[in-house]
């Protein structure tokens, strides 16, 4: 089922191609909208779950274990939909009473798994995008390794300022990220296995 | 469990293996008794492993802007709070304004204060001055605030010991953007009676106090604003006789 068109979508996907990744975008998201709309959840609701997915979509093609038996639209479907549930399970407003969701075979139990598993880190990336300029110039170079120093001299700043900043910033975006009730559920729900 | 710059840089250490030894096994002993220490450790390790990941964040930022893109072509957006030229902010403001007259005509009786604020609010726009400055911090806080992160200009001006007026009329007009209207009326008001930003001043502090549901409080501000005669004059007097008739 993975058509020249699909190939072509995921192949836009992994290499960034804003113009494809636009017109999956277009074409999709009415129907995400949509689903999430009929099941207690709003418009950023649906947005969230169609980037978070997409996402999702993208990290497996960088680790090539993307593993399509159906056409990507019912994949990606598939993937938007067990997200939905999974965070109405957490945040208690649905109580799930279907037998057999309708997308069982082509989402398998690992691919469930690691949407549990990647929850956490939406809403860290999502607060990290918030930050200021600043703050995320400085925590970035912190998070790919590089030293108060290197730092320092990348930004311009001093060294002593470098570090007053990358704490202030730091404990801001944790102080964020806490405060987001998505993470909250979670801490009270914890994802199996993580 | 109190955050300080100390005991970042212990579990920075830590989760980089870069802590001397002695240092690292008193850690792991401190780690052992103390679980609000293990979750805090546990929420650096997750930070710094998902948001080193600079492709995935990358991707995310491109997801945003697109669906950014995709909703302006969607909608008809207000005029953008950047625009530098006097005329065209002015302009703006008069469609807003003749917008929502037009509909305090028509659903009078519905209307509350806290609409008229939805009305007559315009963010204080970015000026040619501030955009053009050189200096790393400020350029990234006017940029921040001419986008609507207010949450982000909020956190670093508010670290500023010493704002001077323009700075204060950003963070009030920020904090009025993420619901902290007590702080913004308190800066407001701590805006100097002499500089050019004192009638500025007043006018968003009387929206705070519409924001707040206390027009009680807009009027008298209404009234000092249209006895200044200046450039928020006209505005003041519409505004006023739309409080008046409630």
């Amino acid at each position: 089922m993975n058509t020249t068109e699909d190939r072509k979508i995921l192949e836009g996907i992994v290499a960034g191609n804003e113009v494809i990744i636009t017109t999956f975008y277009r074409k999709n998201l009415p129907y995400i909208r949509q689903y999430i709309l009929q099941n207690s959840g709003n418009e950023e609701d649906a947005e969230d779950v169609f980037q978070d997915a997409l996402i999702l979509v993208y990290q497996k093609l960088k680790t090539d274990s993307l593993d399509l038996h159906s056409s990507l639209r019912t994949y990606f479907y598939g993937i938007c939909k067990n997200m939905w549930r999974n965070r109405l399970r957490k945040n208690k407003k649905m109580i799930i009473t279907e037998k057999l969701p309708e997308d069982a075979e082509i989402i398998t139990p690992t691919v469930i798994q690691d949407i549990e598993h990647k929850e956490r880190e939406h809403v860290y990336r999502k607060h990290f995008l918030k930050l200021s300029d600043a703050c995320r110039e400085v925590l970035s170079l912190i998070f790919q390794g590089n030293s108060m120093k290197d730092i320092a001299r990348i930004t311009g700043y001093s060294e002593g300022y470098t570090r007053k900043k990358k704490f202030e910033c730091k404990r801001y975006l944790i102080e964020m990220i806490e405060k987001d009730h998505a993470y909250l559920e979670l801490q009270l729900n914890p994802e199996k296995g993580s | 469990m109190e955050r300080t710059p100390e005991i970042f840089e212990k579990i920075e250490g830590y989760l980089a293996h870069t802590l001397p030894k002695e240092e690292a096994i008193a850690f792991e002993k401190e780690l052992i008794a103390n679980p609000e220490l293990q979750e805090e450790v546990e929420k650096h390790r997750v930070l710094h492993k998902t948001l080193s990941d600079k492709d995935t964040l990358d991707f995310k930022e491109k997801l945003m802007q697109i669906s950014a893109t995709i909703k302006e072509e969607q909608s008809h957006p207000p005029a953008p709070v950047s625009s530098p030229s006097y005329w065209k902010i002015a302009a703006s403001i008069a469609i807003l304004l003749g917008v929502g007259m037009l509909f305090w005509y028509t659903y009078t009786n519905q209307h509350n204060t806290q609409d008229l604020y939805g009305v007559y609010y315009e963010p204080f726009p970015v000026e040619d001055a501030m955009r053009g400055n050189t200096n790393n911090e400020m350029h990234s806080i006017i940029k921040n605030y001419a986008k609507g992160a207010y949450d982000s200009v909020a956190v670093v001006l508010e670290k500023h010991p010493n704002l001077d007026s323009q700075l204060q009329l950003y963070l009030g007009n920020s904090y009025l953007n993420i619901d902290q209207e007590e702080k913004a009326a308190s800066l407001f008001k701590d805006i100097k009676s002499s500089g050019k930003y004192y009638e500025i001043a007043k006018w968003y502090l009387s929206l705070t106090y519409l924001k707040l549901n206390t027009p009680e409080k807009s009027i008298p501000l209404l009234k000092e604003i249209i006895t200044y005669n200046g450039a928020y004059k006209d505005k003041a007097t519409r505004l006023l006789t739309a409080l008046e008739k409630k």
